[in-house]
């Protein structure tokens, strides 16, 4: 039986991931949103911001709230002396809100970006994690990651590399602003 | 009767044997033709390039189509007196002293922004030609980019490997563009092909897209690893919303501005500095952004990539009322014998502003199944 189960967990989708969601949030109060620089853990330097970069511009596209331009966010961050602005702390959350008229404040860890190699084959893959707090208390309102490419069974039959870093990168967004509005 | 064929047979042969150049010349009459400075060509291809010569070949050519030119001795005075040392654009100031104290109307400003001579070259340029006096307006602009190899031929008969036929080339290109405009004539707009809109966008609500706006560009940040990539795409934008009938701020103009307000815009665009060169420039919108990639290659075999995104801030509200991601390669939609790739990525930018500025002049524009956008569970915001 444990067996079954492993294998069957083994053949899960790499786009699965771990959710949370608070169900005494109301998410419809959510205005405005601050989306944070992301931290970086892949071996690609840019990774963080080409992801982040996409994220805003998806969020806004899907016409539920406005996001504050990263500039200005940039700027919010230096009003509030935060010192670490990839995880801020409640008390910073807190202090941010007001400086940028912010709902909500989003931050993000880029755990894989870029090359995935499986035997010969090769495909991109990212994986990313993304975290809500609420501007007025500080509080952990949502938290969610996904994983899209790697090598699939046609990458590995037919080669070819899979699909284009670019084209990776907004399925894993798409995913994820999707699962923002479930 | 054969006579009649023999003669319209040579008259077409004289037709052919005449240059666009000349054609464009004998129509320009002597109260559209103004009297220009032409400055020594800024270097954004990040590579030494023959600047001079470039510049003579403008001027040449420029000449040619009847356009009086301020001679050298007297700009370089000018220039010194005024310590005029940047040549990318021109301020307030340096506009009125060239209109008062040279008694020149215009200044054209060209950058190369891609040069390169290994074979088969490639060279790309960008100039404009601003009015002097007190509030400088960009009257023309233009960009030619061209690859040896993008007319190869049957046997490569067509292949160029020279550079200075591939210089004259360029320059020619641009100097017949600037004779059309400035007879009066409108150039022919090409809708751009669909592979190079954005891939994702939103428009806001309360933007009412149409060419009536005053735009400044903001300089773009640089994340590619090709230096002056955000300057690059700023003249491709420029560019563009100036083809659609937008009024465009002079980046000379905007620069200063930026120097005087001492504004560094290092992780992007604030609201404040938007309010600041909104304010200061009588601009109703400032379009920003960042470039991630901005790749040409070398040799007959690769493809450019250009990455970017933009936003555009109203003055009004003070908020975004665009913003977009775009991304593309030279060899996007090509499938047989490198047919429609395109050879350089200054081409492919100016592909893909096209793009952006042709959605943003246009009302009604459907964004429903782009894409990118196709497979959300909502649908995106738009005007219709």
């Amino acid at each position: 039986m444990v067996a079954v189960l492993m294998s069957i967990s083994a053949c899960a989708s790499p786009g699965a991931g771990e959710k949370y969601r608070d169900d005494k949030m109301d998410f419809g109060a959510i205005k405005n949103v601050a989306i944070m620089p992301f931290v970086n853990l892949s071996r690609d330097q840019s990774a963080a911001d080409r992801v982040r970069d996409v994220f805003v511009t998806a969020l806004l596209a899907s016409g539920g709230v406005y996001v504050i331009p990263t500039g200005e966010v940039a700027r919010g961050v230096g009003l509030a002396a935060i010192q670490n602005p990839t995880a801020p702390s409640t008390a910073e959350v807190i202090k941010l809100g007001p400086i940028l008229k912010a709902d909500a404040v989003v931050t993000g860890v880029v755990r894989e970006y870029g090359e995935l190699r499986s035997g010969s084959a090769t495909a991109n893959v990212v994986s990313l994690s993304l975290q809500m707090f609420e501007a007025q208390s500080g509080r952990l309102v949502w938290s969610t990651s996904t994983t899209k490419g790697g090598v699939g069974i046609m990458d590995r039959l037919l080669g070819g590399g899979g699909d284009p870093m670019n084209g990776v990168t907004e399925k894993a967004i798409k995913d994820l602003v999707t699962q923002f509005y479930e | 009767m054969n006579r009649h064929a023999a003669l319209l047979v040579a008259f077409a042969f004289f037709v052919a044997l005449l240059s666009p150049l000349e054609t464009a010349a004998a129509v320009l009459t002597d109260s559209l033709k103004p009297s220009v400075a032409v400055f020594v060509p800024e270097n954004l291809s990040g590579k030494p390039a023959p600047l001079k010569v470039l510049r003579e070949s403008l001027i040449r050519d420029v000449a040619s189509i009847g356009i009086s030119i301020l001679d050298d001795a007297s700009l370089e005075r000018f220039m010194l007196r005024h310590r005029v040392r940047y040549t990318g654009g021109i301020d307030g100031d340096s506009a009125l002293a060239l209109k008062t104290e040279e008694k020149i109307d215009a200044v054209l400003i060209s950058s190369v922004t891609l040069y390169d001579e290994s074979s088969p070259p490639k060279l790309s340029v960008i100039a404009r030609l601003v009015s002097t006096g007190e509030r400088p307006a960009i009257m023309w602009m233009g960009s030619a980019s061209v690859s040896g190899d993008d007319s190869r031929g049957i046997l490569g008969i067509g292949l160029i490997t020279d550079p200075v036929e591939l210089r004259e080339k360029v320059v020619g290109s641009l100097v017949r563009s600037l004779a059309v405009q400035l007879s009066g004539e409108k150039a022919e707009a090409k809708p751009t092909k669909g592979r190079y809109r954005p891939k994702i966008f939103y428009q806001s609500d309360s933007f009412s897209p149409g060419t009536g706006y005053a735009v400044a560009v903001a300089p773009f940040l640089n994340f590619s690893d090709r230096k002056y990539a955000g300057d690059i795409i700023v003249l491709h934008f420029i560019e563009e919303l100036l083809k659609n009938g937008f009024d465009v701020v002079e980046p000379g103009v905007l620069r200063q501005k930026l120097l005087n307000m001492r504004i560094i815009m290092n992780e992007g665009i604030t609201l404040k500095d938007a309010d600041v060169i909104s304010l200061g420039l009588n601009a109703d919108l400032v379009l920003a952004g960042k470039v991630n990639d901005y790749e040409d290659y070398t040799g007959p075999e690769g493809s450019p990539r250009v990455d970017f995104s933009v936003l555009i801030i109203e003055k009004m509200t003070k908020k975004v009322l665009w913003s977009s991601k775009s991304y593309n390669r030279g060899d996007d939609g090509v499938f047989f014998f490198d047919r429609g790739k395109v050879s350089t990525a200054d081409r492919l930018a100016t592909y893909m502003t096209s793009a952006i500025v042709e959605k943003i002049s246009q009302p009604g524009v459907e964004v429903e199944g782009e894409p990118g956008l196709g497979e959300l569970p909502f649908s995106p915001r738009r005007t219709e």
